[in-house]
């Protein structure tokens, strides 16, 4: 970036700059929309980043986002706690939420193995979902991870681990956009396919 | 399949420009380093959301500007119409919207399009490395059925993962270690196979077409494309299983269908060392020929054609033989010099500098 900016601007450009999605142009875009903004809506912004970062925090036992120790998902007794649902990211708990067919509880990997990225099952909440799958009463792990390579190479990578847990473990039936993520799914398709899973052939 | 009007904006030396296009012949007339390949490059953009230059989508996006557009509207054969809308972002995946739909995915539109260009890069296909000839055969398959789109996107995403699993293990394996290169190796088999499979069946369909098309070329001669890479006699599986320790120690992956090769020969001769510039430049039309004949085929209705730049290559009757066999449809001609004698054209289309004048 050639522009001779004050440091102050500089160094916010630089801090939107690293967001996912987000290249230099598009920061700077932001930069100067949030530049022209009266003052108080700039504050407002700002605590609600620090707020949410202050008062979120991350589910003790299967790594949603959480408001206390435990998340809504397993502070809720009427979930079934013997099916587990693994994802990626929080956030495919909310597209499988959105389903309205599973009625268990998650356990979020916080990513998937991806070398490219340097993540490997050591970076992942894999030994934690052991350690679940030794105490919990869990009968059935549903590997819903991305239908994407990285996905399904993790699902495999799980399947191995836990299967000689005496776990029953499941996966997505196919169906979904292959390459794609969880959430370019519909909630009907991904309904379906997680009502056609299927134990993973190891 | 026809496209009616192609719209620029923002792409490579285009600012804003709006093409008519026709069924039937169009001329682009224009000197060298106006933009007639760009447009080319536009077209072929529809059908392969990729460079057929090989380039990252961020270099067709004009200097200075953020975004570029591609604008369409095409003809399908069964006369229905629809208005593609593609965009092109820098650090951003591409955007498509169909019929102002905006796409889940810009790789939905695969399939909807279909472009064959001929460019005298083709040369490469017959000359170049095998990583060219890989990508003539994977585009076509592409072409011919877009679900191998991701097919082919699974084996290159598994392969890169792959080489940067054994990069990271430094020429040493450890049992954690083997366990994940296990589950990559589990999925460069799955894919992989699946991938080598299409690839073979593909050339066993094209050669004869790719063989009759030489021959309307330049005469009855023969013509062969082999693809027999030796891990598929094994299967791919127990081929990684085999290459393992080398790969560890090499720290790549030395097996599969991103090293494989595909064989081309004129008169039983390897084509790539033992024939003339001549019967190169032949094979390399007649490779094009026959994908486009076969798509065409298939779909019951020809590509658009671009022909960019290729004629003028080509002595008088050679030229001649290339238009007489190309099949009916739309078909676009660029051209730096005279239009050549034996086209016909409906339309001039004349660039300078990115601009029609
Ligand atoms: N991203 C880009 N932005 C602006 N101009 C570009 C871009 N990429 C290529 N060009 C220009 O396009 C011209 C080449 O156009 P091209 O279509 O290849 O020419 P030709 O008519 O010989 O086929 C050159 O002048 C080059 O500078
Ligand atoms: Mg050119
Ligand atoms: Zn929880």
């Amino acid at each position: 970036m050639s522009a001779s900016y004050t440091p102050v601007v500089q160094a916010l450009i630089e801090e939107f700059g690293r967001l996912p999605g987000i290249g230099p142009k598009s920061a700077q875009r932001i930069v100067f929309y949030l530049l022209k903004l009266p003052v108080d809506d700039a504050k407002r912004l700002a605590k609600a980043i620090v707020d949410a970062k202050e008062r979120v925090q991350f589910c003790d036992r299967c790594f949603n986002i959480a408001d206390g120790p435990l998340c809504p998902v397993c502070r809720d007794d009427r979930r079934d706690p013997t099916v587990v649902c693994v994802v990626e990211e929080p956030r495919d708990i909310v597209s499988v939420e959105r389903t309205g067919e599973f009625h268990g509880r998650y356990h979020v990997l916080m990513g998937a193995l991806n070398p490219l990225d340097g993540i490997g099952p050591e970076h992942l909440k894999v030994r934690e979902l052991v350690t679940r799958i030794g105490s919990d009463d869990i009968e059935e792990v549903i590997l819903c991870t991305n239908p994407n390579t990285e996905g399904e190479v993790t699902a495999l990578y799980l399947a191995r681990l836990l299967k000689p847990l005496g776990v029953r473990v499941t996966r997505l039936a196919s169906g979904l956009p292959v390459g794609g993520d969880l959430e370019y799914a519909d909630e009907l398709t991904l309904g379906r396919a997680l009502e056609g899973r299927r134990v993973v052939e190891t | 399949m026809i496209v009616e009007h192609l719209e620029l904006v923002d792409f490579r030396n285009y600012r804003k420009e709006r093409f008519e296009l026709t069924d039937g012949t169009t001329v682009v007339l224009g000197n060298n380093g106006h933009g007639k390949t760009n447009l080319a490059e536009a077209l072929a953009y529809l059908a392969t959301l990729s460079s057929f230059r090989g380039v990252s989508n961020e270099a067709m996006i004009r200097h200075e500007a953020e975004t570029a557009v591609i604008r369409a509207t095409v003809l399908h054969p069964d006369g229905r119409r629809s208005n593609v809308d593609a965009e092109l972002s820098r650090g951003a995946p591409g955007r498509v919207q169909v019929n102002r739909q905006r796409l889940r995915r810009a790789r939905d539109l695969l399939g909807t399009i279909r472009v064959t260009v001929f460019s005298p890069d083709d040369l490469g296909i017959v000359k170049g490395s095998p990583g060219e000839r890989r990508r003539y055969v994977d585009d076509a398959l592409v072409a011919l059925s877009a679900k191998y789109d991701a097919v082919r996107l699974d084996v290159d995403r598994a392969v890169r993962q792959r080489n940067r699993l054994l990069k990271q293990m430094a020429g040493r394996m450890d049992g954690d270690d083997a366990v994940t290169l296990d589950v990559w190796d589990a999925r460069l088999a799955d894919a992989g196979e699946r991938f080598g499979e299409a690839r073979a069946a593909l050339i066993g369909r094209l050669a004869p077409i790719v063989q009759e098309a030489y021959g309307d070329l330049a005469g009855p001669t023969s013509v062969g494309l082999s693809y027999e890479p030796p891990w598929r006699t094994q299967g791919l599986a127990a081929a990684l299983a085999v290459a393992r320790t080398a790969d560890v120690r090499l720290r790549a992956s030395t097996v599969g269908p991103h090293r494989d090769d595909i064989e081309l020969s004129i008169g039983s001769l390897p084509a790539r060392s033992q024939a003339s510039q001549g019967e190169q430049r032949t094979l390399a039309l007649a490779l094009r020929l026959g994908t486009h004949r076969l798509v065409s085929e298939q779909e019951d209705s020809a590509p658009v054609l671009v022909l960019d730049d290729v004629l003028s290559e080509l002595d008088a009757s050679r030229a001649a033989a290339l238009l007489r066999h190309l099949p009916v449809g739309q078909i676009i001609i660029t051209t730096a010099g005279a239009i050549p004698d034996a086209v016909e054209p409906h339309r001039i289309i004349r660039i300078t500098d990115g601009a029609q004048v």
